[in-house]
């Protein structure tokens, strides 16, 4: 009696694959004309959802079609589905950004935050470290310990990693005692704060809103060095979505992004407004990216 | 002529346990092997089934029973090699029923009566020992071969299987402990001593006390 | 070398081989200390701390049907993976006397689910699919192993009285597979809570599992909403000898199918993409054979060596601080030991250790060490520990003691570690792939383990250095694997065992 049930089990299981192989062939095509987007979980992942269901809903009255928000799990996720076409539009970091385009050909970048022209990573250092604030690179970090946030951050990652090789001529490994990646900047700020790592990279805004919350407490934890401004978060689309959609829908999800002024929506992000960017706009990470071999060629 | 061998040397991976052994078993025969414990009538029997022909019916001393399938499964395993494979399947999970009325039938005979899907783990000694008869009964064939069949059940469940037995096949080749029954049930006694055949003789020639040297310490 | 020892010196105590390989273990292990980094080095792990700690006592329970919703799933993906890779292994166990099917097992059960899973979101996306043959692939590598070890142990008296000519098949079903049919179910039921395990897992890199909610809460210090999601997957755990009932498994898994939809549509051409183009290396897309050289020379420098010479590192201390734990885990739930409430403190000891994710475990400790390789030690034996300590435990269970059987300590040592101790090795050496595949996800830490280097690459998109990585890993696990083999076949050492 109970051969049957593993027999039965197998097949059960091999008809359940095979369904969701075939992938529920009604839901796929509904699909196809759903407009989707995605984001890079930078923060407050549980506010995602809410925050990009509101985004979806404006976008979705704005264009007049069915837009979807879905959530993924890390940076590269959120590049791979757009690369792979899962998404049309994605929310990504700078460097995030420009993978994604140089992997999709005809993706452009059409809207980023005013804030997002000239962002910023915050360096922050606990107490005991006895690093104070400066306005240059504190080469007084080498030989403690310094996490970065997630691996493919362009604030907690890629631009603290490029001034680090640029003032003291070596890779972080080698300036440091320890390296770690927290995996998000609220993280990074905890480390730092409890002391578990000396150093830290941080994206600004999460720090000041963080800040504001009172989660911080500045006897422990303070900044030490900001570095210069430079171009982060932008909105990038697919190219191919004006063959699914008539030709000029790449402007209208521009115009849309460009004309949403809900105060609520924006200091969701937290943004003030979103103002046009382009592709040559994220040069310069590219640049630093491919300077500190983050990418190819 | 079933079985012949002449002055073979018998035992497992060059241990030999049986010497110089000449031994020829005929068609029809019903031959009781006797002798004390640890003479070689295991050793014996086990050559005897690797040279007999592939369709002999087993009863082995440790049954050879599967305990975590049930006594309708394990009697039926008799006829494996009769039935097609997809039936032999089907029957695993789906008993069919002309086997398990046929099964049913048999088990009750030798008193297994309601057990029939109970997992021969959970049964008694004796009736495992039963199931084991079973299995050999109902897979058939013209002969028979087993290593203390009647070991684990009593003198009256003895005689009914060796009756069982008896009728069934007509060649029988029975190792056991019990002089009598041997004696009773049998054409001939071959008595082991010593890793040597000790007497061979039809079973109206003996009486009890004939075979009794073959147990003195 | 033995035999002169009993010779020269009668009255010196002997130590059996099991306890000599255990000894150079420890040797071994102390060695690698010496290469290891672990030191302690924070300042006030306690604001954070007693953040999470209050966030233990003060779960937030109020988004439930958040909570329902992942239990949901993470059971879901669980059984049609653990389905699959049950009803694969048991095809590939019948073939493991090939050394090609040998090798293949090895090599996917190498690879860590949350690899498995990054490698099939590149091709299938975010689909139920990618989930699926996470958890399926590397457990039909893990199922085939162990089912192949229990049949080949299957006592063959059975067989050897089936009639001539009955066919290999159903031979097969009526007197081998019944023999060790209790065996497989109970190990089936075992690897179900590993399963349960690896689909809450699966949610940190997006399936809707558990660990999707669990990771944001964590991530961003909502310790009261995390608090909530692990006590519902302990309880989950706890009650699962309640719920997985034979009978409900039908229904179980009939039902599953239907909450495991949704996703992406699957696409032949990313597929193609990444078999074709993605992991070929980069130096060869453009057809460049110098480079390739180059390529894979700093490979092994840069990331190859050091991540190997890491890893090793890390599962030698980690594996013999996972047997001390074990060892001191075991009687908690042992009958032998403790009595049913005892037992029952114990029992939710060992699965909140056992199924608190081993990242959770690392941060902790990283809070309050600050980052070097002891947390990762330490996480990963407490781990470990707790799932030997456990099947220790019940194996214990089934000692039949002599009835004038000493107590306490002297029964600990006289009666129950010398009879469980060839058990214990075993379940030891098959963890011990299992620690080197889970030194891959403590990135967290800052140490430089193969695993770390595979994440790396598959951040910045390079999946042919990923693919490259990954494959050294298995190779690593194989080598593994052999030893572990050999090791047990001299120590003679029950080769079933259900952990693995």
């Amino acid at each position: 009696m109970k051969t049957r049930r593993l027999y039965t089990g197998f097949v059960v299981a091999l008809a359940a694959l095979a369904w969701v192989a075939i992938g529920n062939p009604t839901a796929a095509n509904a699909q196809a004309k759903e407009f989707v987007f995605t984001a890079i979980p930078d923060q407050d992942e549980t506010q995602l959802r809410k925050r990009f269901n509101k985004i979806a809903d404006y976008l979705s009255k704005e264009l007049g079609i069915k837009v979807k928000y879905i959530p993924v799990k890390s940076y590269a996720a959120a590049v791979t589905a757009f690369r792979n076409g899962e998404v049309h539009l994605a929310w990504f970091g700078g460097l995030s950004g420009v993978r994604a385009r140089s992997l999709v050909d005809g993706s452009v970048a059409i809207a980023q935050g005013f804030e997002d022209k000239s962002f910023e990573t915050y360096f922050i250092a606990h107490a005991s470290s006895g690093l104070k604030p400066a306005d240059s690179f504190p080469k007084e970090i080498a030989g403690k310990t310094f996490t970065f946030g997630s691996k493919g951050s362009t604030s907690g990652r890629l631009m603290p990693e490029f001034h680090i090789r640029e003032n003291l001529k070596k890779a972080p490994e080698e300036v440091f005692s320890k390296v770690g990646f927290s995996g998000n900047h609220s993280k990074t700020i905890a480390l730092v704060q409890s002391g578990a790592y000396q150093v830290g990279a941080v994206n600004f805004k999460v720090w000041e809103k963080e800040l504001k919350a009172g989660k911080i407490d500045e006897s422990k934890v303070q900044v030490i060095w900001r570095t210069p401004p430079y171009p982060d978060y932008q909105w990038t689309i697919r190219g191919d979505v004006e063959k699914t959609w008539q030709a000029g829908f790449v402007d209208r999800v521009k115009n849309a992004l460009l004309n949403m002024k809900d105060k609520e929506l924006l200091d969701s992000f937290p943004r003030s407004s979103f103002i046009p960017a382009s592709n040559s706009d994220y040069q310069p990470i590219k640049d630093v990216a491919k300077e500190i071999k983050l990418i190819d060629d | 002529m079933l079985l012949y061998l002449e002055n073979e040397d018998l035992g497992y991976q060059g241990d030999i346990v049986l010497h110089n052994i000449s031994l020829s078993v005929s068609d029809g025969e019903r031959v009781a092997f006797v002798g004390k414990s640890g003479a070689g009538k295991s050793t014996l029997l086990s050559v005897l089934q690797s040279r007999f022909p592939n369709d002999i019916a087993l009863i082995p001393q440790d049954t050879g029973l599967v305990r975590a399938l049930s006594l309708f499964h394990n009697v039926y395993m008799g006829r494996l090699h009769q039935n097609s494979t997809f039936y032999n399947l089907l029957n695993l999970v789906w008993p069919q029923k002309p086997e398990v009325e046929e099964i049913g039938a048999l088990t009750t005979k030798l008193g297994l009566e309601g057990k029939l899907f109970e997992r021969t783990g959970e049964l008694s000694g004796g009736q495992q020992q039963r199931t084991a008869v079973c299995r050999a009964i109902y897979q058939g064939g013209s002969a028979v071969l087993g290593d203390e069949p009647v070991s684990a059940v009593d003198n009256r469940q003895a005689v009914q299987i060796l009756e069982a037995l008896n009728e069934r096949f007509d060649t029988i080749l029975l190792a056991m402990h019990d002089v009598d029954l041997a004696l009773r049930f049998s054409d001939r006694i071959i008595g082991i001593q010593d890793g040597k055949i000790a007497l061979d003789q039809p079973a109206t020639d003996l009486q009890r006390h004939d075979l009794d040297f073959l147990y003195i310490e | 070398m033995s035999s002169d020892v009993i010779v020269e010196t009668q009255s010196k105590p002997r130590y059996s081989q099991a306890v000599r390989t255990s000894f150079w273990f420890v040797i071994v292990a102390l060695v690698c200390l010496l290469f290891s980094d672990i030191s302690i080095t924070t300042q006030d792990p306690w604001t954070e701390l007693k953040r999470m700690g209050w966030g233990i006592i003060t779960p937030n329970f109020l988004d439930y049907r958040t909570i329902l919703e992942a239990l949901v799933q993470t059971i879901a993906f669980a059984l049609v993976g653990v389905a699959l890779g049950a009803g694969g292994g048991f095809i590939l166990a019948q073939f493991f006397h090939i050394g090609i099917v040998r090798w293949a097992c090895a090599f996917v059960r190498a690879i860590h689910e949350i690899f498995w899973a990054l490698i099939f979101l590149q091709m299938l996306g975010l689909t139920p699919l990618t989930g699926l043959l996470a958890i399926g692939i590397p457990y039909a590598g893990i199922c085939a192993k162990v089912y192949a070890e229990t049949l080949e142990e299957a006592d063959l008296r059975a067989e050897k009285a089936v009639p001539g000519g009955s066919g290999l098949l159903s031979t097969f079903f009526y007197a081998r597979l019944p023999e060790v049919w209790a065996h497989i179910v109970h190990y089936t039921s075992y690897r179900f809570e590993c399963g349960l395990r690896s689909s809450a897992v699966l949610g940190f890199i997006g399936m809707p599992t558990l660990g999707f909610h669990l990771e944001s809460a964590f991530g961003e210090g909502n310790y009261s909403d995390a608090a909530a999601l692990l006590i519902a997957f302990y309880i989950l755990i706890v009650t699962l000898r309640f719920w997985m009932r034979g009978r409900l498994l039908w229904l179980y898994l009939l039902a599953a199918p239907l909450f495991l939809t949704g996703g992406s549509e699957i696409k032949l051409t990313n597929i193609v993409r990444f078999l074709t183009s993605d992991i070929v290396p980069a130096p060869l897309r453009i057809g460049d054979f110098s480079g390739f050289v180059d390529w894979i020379v700093s490979m092994f420098q840069t990331q190859v060596l050091p991540g190997v010479f890491a890893t090793v590192i890390l599962t030698q201390i980690a594996l013999v601080m996972t047997a001390f734990l074990a060892l001191v885990l075991f009687p908690l739930i042992s009958e032998k030991f403790f009595g049913q409430f005892g037992r029952s403190i114990g029992h939710v000891f060992l699965v909140i250790v056992r199924s608190t994710p081993e990242f959770i475990l690392a941060y902790i400790f990283l809070q309050l060490w600050g980052p070097s390789m002891l947390p990762a030690i330490v996480a990963l034996s407490l781990h470990n520990g707790a799932i030997i300590g456990h099947l220790m435990g019940r194996y214990s269970n089934e000692i039949l003691l002599r009835p004038d059987h000493g107590k306490g300590l002297n029964l600990y040592g006289y009666e129950i570690v010398p009879r469980i101790y060839g058990q214990f090795l075993a379940f030891l050496f098959y963890r011990w792939e299992v620690i080197m595949r889970e030194t891959a996800i403590l990135g967290i830490l800052g140490i430089a383990t193969l695993g770390f280097f595979v994440d790396s690459a598959i951040a910045d998109i390079r999946l042919d250095r990923a693919m490259f990585l990954i494959f050294i890993t298995a190779i690593l696990n194989i080598g593994i694997d052999i030893i572990s083999r050999k090791l047990r076949a001299r120590l003679r050492i029950n080769q079933t065992v259900e952990a693995v």
